[in-house]
């Protein structure tokens, strides 16, 4: 166990009720600082292995870390993790702002340390934000989303397809929130199937297959010779 | 924890639901005063009859009466029901869990919430008839006519004076309120296995229907299960307002409500600190 690290994964097993096996045996590493990307195709185990980092999905066998400490359903260290994972999920006749607030309150922590003004220049929605979150666009909830897993500035930010369905604009506004935290040292791992966004925004990147790790590194490192990191992906993988 | 959770439950599904049963009893006081207030009007499945018009406290026991059996199983089977498939719905019950807030905790400021509604619908119902009783008739002393007891040609008549009055509406509407518990406990537990607060809902109320159709009274043949039921002696309280007033079975329905609580409420959390949280 090393508590330098950000994210230690061992032997990550997990198997659903119906036989579904998710992970079957996953090994992965972040340092802090490092902003990656764990990509693979729809139903290789990324969103699972995102879920069991915040202690939503229990594993089948396996160790997880984060900072050092097991996680566990309510872990303490949970509390250094901010995520966006499956969209954003709100209180839908509350305002933005009263959510933000509710769901800093659950932490029992003092408002001073949500930092929530940070939160909100994020969030973006102006006078919207005392709107009801029901009658928010898809960009916004996305936006608010965001904010929300911000609050408190999280050293580690878990993100779950963090641009998919956002129009031109909202992925060039995630992306820029990716390099800000990036910028103050903190860690992303965000789970992506856009091999073209993993390869603008990580510095590394995590392939899985089948609920296993196929390779990781430095995203210069893995598409070494190959034009692109998609095709890198595909040799790794075998295809 | 339980703030942040009032916050929440400050929602329009919330008022709706008390007010509906608070129009109901303002309802029920017009009806009986346009129909006639001065007729004795039968309570409940036991013969005993109430004159609206002689007593403040024959609104609030025929509020009850007529809201024990499905309206309040109803509205404490939306408060139980949505507390933690609410959430699912939503889809913030993920954030609430990886912020790591304990999940032991979490579940007990979402039951003590949904407890409270639940315990302000049943409180609620007499309140505004036992209001709407004090200005149709002013504060005045029980008459109950005890039919059971009353031969052809002499009334068996009790008066209770309203402090008395009072104290047995008080005692018989604690006793509904533990008679919700069952359902509460069922459609909470059911709140944390589902992600759709409606199937939540609908268990809770459907576990009322189930007890209500299989009742001895109406179905002979399952006299065996029937005092194991959730919902069929919540009327018992009735008793109370004849004279001397009778107790027999309110204690082992109690015990009946305290074993259901306790059995699906440590279900609800045995689950609920062990699933996968996939909403």
């Amino acid at each position: 166990m090393a508590a330098d690290e950000a994210i230690r994964i061992e032997g990550l097993v997990k198997r659903f009720p119906r036989g579904v096996t998710a992970l079957a045996g996953l090994d992965l590493v972040v340092e802090p600082g490092q902003v990656v990307g764990l990509t693979g195709p729809n139903g290789c185990g990324k969103s699972v292995t995102l879920r069991v980092l915040l202690g939503l999905v229990r594993p089948t066998a396996g160790r997880v870390l984060v900072f050092g400490q097991p996680v566990t359903p309510g872990a303490g260290v949970l509390a250094r993790v901010g995520a966006l994972v499956d969209g954003p999920g709100f209180v839908p006749h509350l305002s933005g702002l009263e959510n933000l607030r509710l769901a800093w309150r659950l932490t029992g922590r003092p408002d001073v340390e949500a930092h929530l003004d940070a939160a909100l220049a994020v969030a973006c929605l102006g006078e919207a934000i005392d709107r009801p979150y029901r009658t928010y666009s898809h960009g916004m909830r996305y936006r608010l989303g965001l904010a929300q897993a911000l609050l408190g500035t999280p050293d580690l930010l878990l993100l779950d397809e963090p641009t998919t369905g956002l129009d031109p604009a909202h992925v060039r506004d995630v992306r820029a929130v990716i390099a800000g935290v990036a910028a103050r040292g903190g860690t992303i791992l965000l789970s992506s199937h856009q091999l073209a966004e993993v390869e603008e925004v990580c510095t590394h990147a995590a392939f899985m297959r089948e609920g296993r790790l196929v390779a990781s590194g430095r995203v210069a490192e893995l598409i070494g010779s190959a034009p692109t990191l998609e095709v890198a992906y595909l040799r790794a993988a075998g295809r | 924890m339980i703030r942040v959770e009032l916050a929440k439950q400050a929602r329009p599904r919330t008022f709706a639901a008390l007010g509906a049963l608070a129009v109901f009893a303002v309802a029920l006081a017009v009806a009986l005063a346009l129909t006639g207030a001065d007729r004795a009007e039968p309570v409940g499945d036991i013969p005993l009859l109430l004159v609206p018009a002689a007593s403040p406290f024959v609104l609030p026991v025929i509020a009850l009466t007529s809201t024990m059996k499905f309206f309040l199983p109803l509205a404490v089977s939306v408060f139980a029901g949505e507390a933690v498939a609410g959430e699912a719905h939503w889809g913030s019950l993920r954030y609430v869990l990886a912020r790591g807030v304990s999940r032991s905790r979490f579940l007990a400021s979402k039951a003590a919430v949904a407890a409270l509604l639940s315990l302000a619908a049943v409180v609620l119902v007499p309140a505004v008839a036992l209001a709407a009783g004090v200005v149709t008739a002013g504060w005045q002393p029980l008459p109950a006519v005890d039919g059971g007891a009353s031969p052809a040609l002499h009334q068996v008549r009790a008066v209770f004076p309203p402090d008395a009055a009072l104290a047995r509406l008080a005692v018989g509407t604690a006793y509904i309120a533990a008679g919700m518990t069952s359902i509460f406990a069922f459609a909470f537990f059911l709140s944390t296995v589902t992600a759709r607060p409606l199937v939540a809902v609908a268990g809770g109320v459907g576990l009322t229907i189930l007890s209500r159709v299989l009742n001895s009274d109406y179905l002979p043949g399952v006299a065996v299960l029937s005092p194991y039921l959730p919902n069929n002696d919540v009327d018992l309280w009735l008793h109370l307002f004849q004279q001397p007033g009778q107790t027999d079975g309110m204690l082992r329905f109690l015990v009946l409500q305290a074993v259901y609580a306790v059995a699906f409420l440590a279900l609800a959390w045995w689950w609920f600190t062990r699933r996968d949280v996939l909403s």
